[in-house]
Parts: structure tokens; C-alpha cells; sequence
């Protein structure tokens, strides 16, 4: 048996499993990341807030000349790599500093305003991102002091690329790992359904693989064998019971019936009440041994020993040779007996047994329905299954009594006068169930109407 | 004809010999399968009529060594076992015929008759009965030149019955033979479709070719 693997419960728990691993990688790396980026500007900002302290105690103390200079100086020597100032006018015009022209309109708002500036090196003009910080100084200048970030921004975009690999890494790894173990899965719990599937349609040998690694599937497997072979050691065991049943029943009964043949046929013939007495002991002896038959049968189906050797029948086919077989009796008794047929309704099975089958359903139906009356067997194709039925028009089975119509020796109504044993129901219900079908009784409205479905 | 019966139950046995000798036939008598098979291996027999379960060799076996010798004489098999798997395994395993216990002896007659004459009947397509033909190539059936209208069905149990012209056919034989049923249904099925053929066959005439043999089953045979 296949099973569908995006049904499986093990694929919907690696799905689950895969989305709850993303998920924890996103969170995790993503605050990282959020943190590492704040960490950097933290301490951009820091370095641009202490200069500008140092600026603007430099212009207390020697106002806007002294600032000029240290600015100069900072630019020209010893100044830390990437910084940016500018001291302008309040109409926003150079005093001082490395960047050529006022970078925003009028006064930034924010406490910490970023630009673009762009720097010519040897070779190649370049734009680097700028963060700053603005401050008014007593008497209307202003002073700008600002970083390059252009650094910083590049780790934090290689860091991002990073994470999102990372994350989306672990996402596939996952989602393989989740979708071959979902598959390694589903593959040995089909196993184990394709096997108990196979003993039940006829393979009662097979045993569920042992795969030798003593993981849970192996437990299952040896348990589940021990009950299988409990099983067949079980059937066997009835099938020899019931087979030393029948041999001893038979022999003796067989002894009685040659005995009494014997009797018939000698020389000179006995009188004739003798003659009668003794053929009427034979009718029975012969009734007696047709209900042991029957219900060794039935013993034998219901024993769980599979169909010995299945080979496909065209139950349709049977039908209608059976219809044409008990039409002349049906018709001598003024019943009409039809047939209704699919083309193609076949089903695994043994044919001998069918055919006993259907010729109890309609023998019954013969039995039973009063003259005049009508008998349709039909044979439908529906799906994966083939369901026949009989069909009278006769007495039927009362609802509350139908129920019990397939047990042994059952009889009711119209029955109890008619010459039977009370086994022709059961032994349909058995070999039925042995062809892994089912018998139904329901209302014919009026009648009778007998359904068994069987796989096909 | 020369039969050779295997049968551990020996007072079945008994009437078993003493219905064949009746009959005509020369019966011997062994009491277990290797006694059996020995006779078996030994002598020349018409036909074996052995019993299923046997004390140290079984019936199946005895076929087997038979068959693996090269001996191909026809074998019924008797059996206590009923089932409709037994009788497949019977005939599978080299039995030309299969007779569940307890049987009639009229049963029994009818079928090692039909053995002895199988081994000598040849297969033609044109049977003839008197002045009935049946060209089986043509599907044509006539009585005195005169064409019958016969069914499929009806055909086949005519052919059954023009093969074994002269020989008593049971019920059972017909039900095996001509609707491939190997179990006893309880209506007197044959007997109505007998009826029909033989008003087809012999309607209008005043010799008819099919009789019923008491007890028995039916026989296509000039004589009354």
C-alpha cells in the first residue's frame, strides 16, 4: 500500500517542525542583528557627542577664532579618520571645516542627521554616508560634527546577509531533513499496511519486514509477526481439526451409504417396501452428508484460513450461466428468473465457491416465491466493487427477523415447512466474508431482496 | 478391464469389490499406499481407484510416482475430504477424477466407466448415434437429416452425452462436465434441461436415444 506522503502525520510535523525552526533562527539572529547595529551607531553617536563637547568648551574659552583653528587642525593632522566638521555662519555659509557647503535645508531637525558626501580619492570619486550632530553656538554660528559610516554600514549589511543566509539555510536543511524523514516514514508504515493488506487477501506467509536495526519499527514488526503467527498456527490447527472432523464423520456414513447400496442393487431385487424404506434411509443419509459438507464449509471459511489460490471470475458471467441453469426448474414452477448484468465484473476469487453462492440465493428464491412470481439476479459494476443481488417478489423476511437471516440454523415463516438444513444464508455469509465481501438482506417492496458486495 | 482399488477401510472395501465384480469388472484389492504402489508399479491395470488418506504412502503420492514412472493409467481418486480446495489439489496433482465420500456406488460405476473408455475414445468433430449427427465444426445438429434447433448450452450436453454413447452419465457427471460445477445444487436441475434436449432430440420420434437409468443418471443409446 502507498500511503500519500503529504497526508502522512510525519510530513505535517516536519512542516510544523521546519516553520518552529525558522522561526527560533529568525528571532534569535534577527535581534542580534538589531542589536550589533545600534551597538555601532551607540558609539558613533557617542564619539560625534564628546567632540562636540570639546568644540564647543574650546569656543567658551577662546570663542570663534579658537574653534576655527582646532578645527583646522583637527582636519589637517592628527584628526581621527572619518571625521567631518563645519563651522558656518547662521545663514548657513563656510567658515571652516572639510565639507564644501552647508549638506542640509536650513537646520535639521533630528538629533543626529545623516548626508552623503562625496570625497574625490585617487582615481575615483566615492559617496560616503555621514552621520552628524548640529549644535547653535552662543552668537548664531553653527557647528556641525559628523562620521563617516560607511563602514559601520557595510558590516551591517554583510551581518544582515549573513543572518538571512543563515536563516534560510537552516530552513532548507530542515525541510530536506523533515522530508526524508517523513518519507523514510511514510515508506515503512506503507510497508507495514501493504503487508497486513496482503495476508488478508490471501498471503497468510507474509510477515512484516525485520529491518535488523532494533528501532521502534522493528519492535512493531516482531510483534506483529508473533500475533500473525499466532494466528495461522491457530487456523491451521482448526483447518486439522476440522478436517479429522469430517474425515471421521464421512468414513462411517460412507460405510452406511455402500452398505445400503450394496442392498439395492442385489440379486433378486428386494420387495418393494423394503426397496422404499431403503432408498428413502438413502435420501436422508445423503441430506445428513450435504449439511456436514456445509458446514465444514462454513467452519473452514470462518476458521481465517484464507482463499487457497484466487484467480479472477466473471461473476456477471456466472450469473447468467446460473440464470440459464435453473431457468427451466424456475419456469416449471411458474416463475419468471432473469438476469441483469455489468460487462466486466470480476472479482478475485474462487469460482466454485461463487458459484455456490449464487446458486443458494437462488435456490431459496426458487423455494420460496409463490407461483407467478418473479426472480431477477443482477450483477453491477459500482467502483472498486461488484455488488450482486436477488431480487423476488415473494413473502420476504420481516424487518426484526432479518438480521439474524445469516446465522446457522436459523428458520422462520415460510421456511420451516420447506425441506432444508437452515445453512444456505450462512454458508453465502461465509464464503462472503472469505472473499473479504458482505451479505446484506433488505426490502424488495414486496420481497426479498439478498445483496453480497464483494471487492473486485 | 482390471482395477486396481487401494483402500484402507476395508469393509467399504469389501462392498466396493463385490459391486465391481457385479459388473463385470476384475477388482484387486490392496489395503494400504505402499501395498499400493507397489501393485500399482508392478502390474497392469485399466484403471486405480485409490482412497485419499492411506496408511504409509497417501493417494496423492501414489499418482506422483505413477506419473514420475511414465505410467499414465487413469486414476479416481476417493477422498474423505469434501472441500473445493482438495478436489483442485486432487486433480492438480495428476488425478483424473475426484469423488467425495460418502458417494453412490452407481456414482462410482459411472465414472470408472467413463475412465476405462476415455483412454481409447478418439477426438473427432463429427459425432453420429444412429441417425443423429452433430457436426461439431458447423454447430449443426440433425436427426434423421432432419436439423434440430438446439441452445449452446443444449449443445454442449448433447456432445457430452453422443462421447459417451452407450455409458450411464450421473447428474453429477453433467454438472461437472457441462456447467464446470463442482458441488451438488438440491434442485433436480439436470433433470428439466434432460427433458428439454430429449423433446428436441427425440420429440416425434419412435425410437428414442435418450433414457434415464434409474438410480443412476441418463444413457444415449439406440436400444430402449
Amino acid at each position: 500500500m502507498r500511503l500519500d506522503l503529504f497526508n502522512t502525520s510525519a510530513f505535517r510535523l516536519s512542516v510544523g517542525y521546519t516553520l518552529l525552526v525558522t522561526l527560533a533562527l529568525g528571532v534569535t539572529l534577527g535581534s542580534t542583528y538589531l542589536l550589533t547595529e545600534s551597538l555601532i551607531t551607540d558609539e558613533v553617536d557617542l564619539i560625534i557627542g564628546s567632540e562636540l563637547k570639546s568644540l564647543q568648551d574650546r569656543f567658551s574659552r577662546s570663542g570663534l577664532a579658537g574653534v576655527t583653528d582646532e578645527i583646522n587642525l583637527r582636519i589637517d593632522s592628527w584628526g581621527r579618520i572619518g571625521a567631518v566638521y563645519m563651522l558656518a555662519d547662521s545663514n548657513f555659509e563656510r567658515i571652516a571645516g572639510n565639507v564644501t557647503h552647508w549638506p542640509f535645508d536650513g537646520m535639521p531637525t533630528e538629533a543626529r542627521p545623516e548626508f552623503e558626501i562625496e570625497t574625490i580619492e585617487p582615481g575615483r570619486r566615492a559617496v560616503h554616508p555621514v552621520r552628524a550632530a548640529v549644535r547653535t553656538l552662543p552668537g548664531g554660528d553653527l557647528l556641525l560634527v559628523g562620521t563617516d559610516i560607511s563602514q559601520g554600514r557595510r558590516f551591517a549589511e554583510k551581518f544582515r546577509m549573513a543572518t538571512l543566509g543563515g536563516i534560510g539555510l537552516s530552513a532548507l536543511v530542515a525541510a530536506l531533513a523533515g522530508f526524508w524523514f517523513s518519507y523514510r516514514l511514510a515508506r515503512r508504515v506503507g510497508e507495514v499496511a501493504s503487508t497486513c493488506q496482503r495476508i488478508i487477501a490471501g498471503e497468510p506467509g507474509r510477515r512484516l519486514p525485520v529491518g535488523g536495526t532494533n528501532d521502534e519499527f522493528d519492535a512493531l514488526a516482531v510483534s506483529v509477526n508473533h500475533v500473525l503467527d499466532r494466528l495461522e498456527e491457530q487456523a491451521g490447527t482448526l483447518r486439522a481439526t476440522f478436517e479429522s472432523t469430517a474425515h471421521d464423520l464421512r468414513a462411517p456414513l460412507h460405510r452406511l451409504r455402500t452398505r445400503m447400496d450394496a442392498l439395492l442393487l442385489r440379486s433378486p431385487p428386494l420387495e418393494t417396501p423394503v426397496r422404499e424404506s431403503i432408498e428413502s434411509a438413502l435420501h436422508e443419509v445423503d441430506r445428513l452428508q450435504r449439511t456436514l459438507s456445509t458446514l465444514l464449509q462454513i467452519a473452514l471459511a470462518e476458521s481465517g484460513t484464507p482463499l487457497a489460490a484466487p484467480a479472477a471470475v466473471d461473476v456477471g458471467q456466472l450469473a447468467a450461466e446460473l440464470v440459464e441453469l435453473f431457468e427451466p426448474v424456475a419456469g416449471a414452477q411458474g416463475l419468471r428468473l432473469d438476469c441483469r448484468n455489468d460487462s466486466a465484473a470480476v472479482v478475485r476469487g474462487n469460482r466454485q465457491l461463487l458459484a455456490q453462492l449464487l446458486t443458494n440465493l437462488i435456490e431459496n428464491a426458487v423455494k420460496y416465491v409463490p407461483s407467478g412470481g418473479r426472480i431477477e439476479v443482477a450483477v453491477r459494476r459500482l467502483g472498486d466493487r461488484v455488488r450482486l443481488s436477488v431480487s423476488d417478489d415473494g413473502p420476504g423476511i420481516a424487518a426484526a427477523d432479518r438480521a439474524r437471516a445469516g446465522q446457522p440454523f436459523v428458520r422462520f415463516g415460510a421456511a420451516a415447512k420447506h425441506e432444508g438444513s437452515g445453512l444456505g444464508l450462512s454458508l453465502v455469509a461465509a464464503i462472503a466474508r472469505l472473499h473479504r465481501g458482505r451479505l446484506e438482506l433488505e426490502s424488495n417492496e414486496p420481497g426479498l431482496r439478498v445483496v453480497v458486495e464483494l471487492p473486485a | 478391464m482390471h482395477v486396481l482399488l487401494i483402500e484402507d477401510d476395508t469393509e467399504a472395501a469389501r462392498f466396493l469389490v463385490k459391486g465391481l465384480g457385479d459388473r463385470g469388472y476384475s477388482v484387486d484389492h490392496a489395503a494400504d499406499g505402499r501395498e499400493g504402489l507397489t501393485r500399482a508399479l508392478a502390474g497392469t491395470f485399466d484403471l486405480i481407484v485409490t482412497d485419499r488418506m492411506l496408511p504409509h504412502v497417501d493417494g496423492l503420492t501414489i499418482i506422483e510416482r505413477l506419473r514420475g514412472k511414465g505410467i499414465g493409467t487413469p486414476v479416481l481418486v476417493l477422498s474423505a475430504l469434501g472441500g473445493v480446495d482438495d478436489r483442485v489439489k486432487g486433480l492438480k496433482a495428476g488425478g483424473d477424477d475426484y469423488l467425495t465420500k460418502p458417494f453412490a456406488l452407481a456414482e462410482l460405476l459411472a465414472r470408472i466407466e467413463a475412465l476405462c473408455r476415455r483412454a481409447s475414445a478418439p477426438q473427432s468433430t463429427r459425432l453420429k448415434v444412429e441417425d443423429l449427427e452433430f457436426d461439431l465444426l458447423a454447430r449443426r445438429v440433425t436427426r434423421a437429416g432432419r436439423e434440430v434447433e438446439l441452445t449452446t448450452r443444449e449443445m454442449k450436453l448433447l456432445e457430452f452425452l453422443m462421447r459417451r454413447a452407450g455409458q450411464v452419465v450421473t447428474r453429477t457427471m453433467l454438472l461437472e462436465g457441462v456447467w464446470d460445477l463442482h458441488f451438488d445444487p438440491q434442485s433436480n436441475l439436470i433433470d428439466v434441461h434432460i427433458s428439454r434436449l430429449r423433446q428436441a432430440i427425440d420429440g416425434g420420434t419412435d425410437q428414442p436415444l435418450i433414457h434415464t437409468v434409474r438410480g443412476s443418471g441418463y444413457v444415449l443409446r439406440s436400444d430402449g
